[in-house]
């Protein structure tokens, strides 16, 4: 198993912590911004002349499933000042909003630059095993449904049809003024994200969203990542 | 069976000793010679131990009609445990709660529906695997009425042993099939999904599978699962299974029949051009849609070529393509179209609209479509009409492996069938 999910599953816990999803991403080569798990402001302060501005401060709880909605993510960080007082309203936010909630420290990371959003999912079917949702971010995924699937593991080609099956493939192509989309970046993550499923039958749910895709060879990013484990 | 089948057959009944002159034996173990297939049709509670009986004979596989099993809930599912410890590793099994196999071509035939109710299609290269036993049933009757040539067939039912992945790796192997019908429901056994995906795609480089999976909406989900005792899961992760596989999709039965029918017998086109030769300006125009609706082209035809068409044909006759013949169409005209037209580098694969109603046409017409075929090019036809005449016309085609469609719509689904199949096979290129 696994090192990151034995650690979890022995802490008794159902959810990695959100360095350690960026870590397994990372060992299967998928692109994650910069991050780094802190304890305190001086800490993040100090980390933040590696990593550089913009930044990204997230909360890092195992009690917290969606930390937007207990205002634990505070985006488009630009100096020390600003930093300093994103760690502060957290620390506020979540006081108020999950009192119950355990924090382990902060994610500092850097901010992605902007770009079409998309979501890759995952769940386990106990009939076919791990399935590959893909889709792009915003109402195209929860309101129109525009989602493709693939049963794991899947090759490139399976990703490649993945991609250009949903209806909002165009904006790969680029829209008016917006430029066409690193298309081959996504196609690798999907598929370096379907051997990381393969590898792992303990990941019961799984969510990159938002991966952003940055233009014609710059790359696509997980920008956020959610696993939930459990017993085989 | 006792009439149509090429084998031996043994009834075997404990309360019987002679019906209508023909002999029963108590037990299996009471037959002398050997038994290759056991078709067991007994009260549930008594299938385990005729099933040892057939064992301990050396039976090699049983077909188990009988119901009573897991699809009844929990009292059956322990008498399916007990069948399971009794046949496995000792005997092959089909069902149990299945209607069995039917082959045209040995007479082979477990369907107990009476003939005059279910008729038995003809030997032919359509091969049918089916989760429902009522509407595999169904479907041999309809293809024996319409000609369609399902060789075998077969309903694996509980599938305590067989299932639908081994018998589609057999169908596979079986070189009198061409083409592979599924109609599923929904699968059973954790794991299983996976299983069938990889088979799937293996099948489809070999020969194209056509499903069409039921079951597909939330609110379908509890009727299947009272119907097989199966998990209907997400019809999302069904498609998503039939795409990753290579296999043609169908939205229903007569689709998938439809589909079944060209891949049996047209050869794969080279690309997605299609030739429409019409004697109906309508039914051009709704070949047209039909066919843009699934990806397939309609090219304009080259000016030098027009030219060549336009010399021969009336003048009112419309060249571009489709190519519209108008009321005065005669069987000459098509001929000249055809030969002149599919031979050439711009059109992979022909749709012929056939109205038989004008009176210049006649069953000759037939014979110029069928000796097209010999330019290696998917030709299918559209007819529609009542009359005698017409019927006769399409059964000549239809004879002769042109299939015949009532109306553009499904026949530019067969047509992209093959498109899509060529696609799979990787032999066609899109324009």
């Amino acid at each position: 198993m696994n090192p990151i999910i034995a650690k979890a599953l022995e802490e008794g816990r159902y959810k990695l912590l959100e360095h350690e999803s960026f870590e397994l991403l990372r060992q299967y080569n998928i692109p994650v911004p910069d991050f780094a798990l802190v304890q305190d402001v001086n800490e993040a302060l100090k980390i933040v002349k590696d990593i550089g501005y913009p930044v990204v401060l997230k909360v890092v709880s195992p009690d917290i499933i969606h930390k937007s909605d207990v205002g634990g993510v505070i985006l488009n960080i630009n100096s020390d000042d600003e930093l300093r007082s994103a760690c502060e309203s957290i620390r506020n936010n979540i006081r108020e909003r999950a009192p119950y909630a355990r924090v382990t420290g902060f994610l500092i990371q850097k901010m992605i630059p902007e770009g079409l959003e998309t979501i890759i999912g995952a769940t386990r079917d106990p009939i076919f095993g791990h399935v590959i949702a893909f889709g792009l971010g915003g109402v195209m995924v929860e309101v129109l449904q525009d989602v493709s699937f693939r049963i794991v593991p899947i090759t490139e080609e399976d990703a490649r049809a993945m991609v250009r099956e949903i209806k909002g493939y165009r904006l790969f192509n680029g829209y008016r003024n917006m430029p066409a989309r690193d298309e081959e970046a996504i196609i690798y993550v999907i598929t370096k994200f379907s051997e990381l499923l393969s590898d792992n039958p303990n990941i019961v749910e799984a969510d990159l969203n938002p991966v952003i895709v940055l233009e014609r060879g710059k790359g696509a990013y997980a920008a956020d990542a959610r696993f939930i484990i459990g017993s085989v | 069976m006792l009439t149509k089948f090429k084998g031996k057959v043994y009834l075997v009944n404990p309360r019987y000793d002679e019906v209508n002159g023909i002999k029963y034996y108590k037990s299996v173990l009471d037959i002398q010679d050997d038994v290759d297939l056991a078709v067991i049709v007994v009260p549930a509670p008594a299938v385990p131990k005729v099933t040892d009986e057939c064992v301990r004979k050396g039976v090699r596989v049983t077909i188990i009609i009988s119901g009573g099993f897991s699809e009844v809930g929990e009292e059956g599912a322990k008498l399916e445990e007990e069948l399971r410890r009794v046949a496995q590793n000792r005997i092959r099994v089909l069902g149990p709660n299945c209607i069995g196999v039917y082959n045209a071509f040995n007479g082979l035939d477990t369907f107990f529906l009476p003939e005059d109710r279910m008729g038995r299609p003809r030997p032919g290269p359509v091969a049918l695997i089916s989760q429902s036993g009522a509407v595999a049933g169904a479907i041999l009757d309809w293809a024996a009425r319409r000609n369609i040539g399902v060789g075998l067939a077969v309903n694996y039912g509980n599938k305590l042993d067989i299932n639908e992945s081994e018998l589609l790796e057999y169908f596979a192997r079986d070189n009198r099939v061409k083409v592979i019908v599924m109609y599923m429901e929904g699968l059973k056994y954790p794991g299983e999904g996976k299983k069938l995906l990889e088979v799937m795609k293996e099948v489809s480089n070999v020969k194209p599978v056509v499903v069409y999976k039921a079951g597909r909406t939330k609110a379908a989900t509890g009727a299947v699962k009272s119907h097989t005792a199966a998990l209907a899961g997400n019809y999302e992760i069904y498609h998503a299974m039939l795409k990753q596989a290579n296999v043609i999709e169908a939205d229903n039965l007569t689709d998938a029949f439809d589909m079944a029918k060209a891949l049996a017998t047209q050869p794969l086109p080279r690309g997605n051009r299609v030739l429409v030769i019409t004697d109906s300006g309508g039914m051009g125009i709704q070949s047209v849609d039909a066919l843009d609706m699934r990806g397939l082209q309609v090219p304009e035809l080259s000016e030098s070529l027009q030219e060549i068409l336009r010399k021969q044909l009336p003048p009112l006759a419309v060249t571009r393509n489709p190519i519209d013949l108008t009321g005065s169409a005669t069987d000459a005209m098509y001929k000249f179209v055809l030969d002149t037209v599919l031979p050439t580098s711009y059109v992979d694969m022909a749709l012929i609209i056939a109205l038989m109603q004008i009176p210049g046409l006649t069953i000759n017409l037939g014979n110029y479509i069928i000796e097209a075929k010999r330019f290696g090019k998917p030709i299918i036809v559209v007819s529609f009409g009542g009359n005698e005449y017409v019927v006769k016309f399409e059964s000549h085609l239809e004879e002769n492996g042109i299939p015949v469609y009532h109306a553009p719509h499904r026949a530019a689904k067969a047509l992209w069938a093959l498109y899509e199949y060529a696609k799979i096979k990787g032999v066609a290129r899109e324009w």
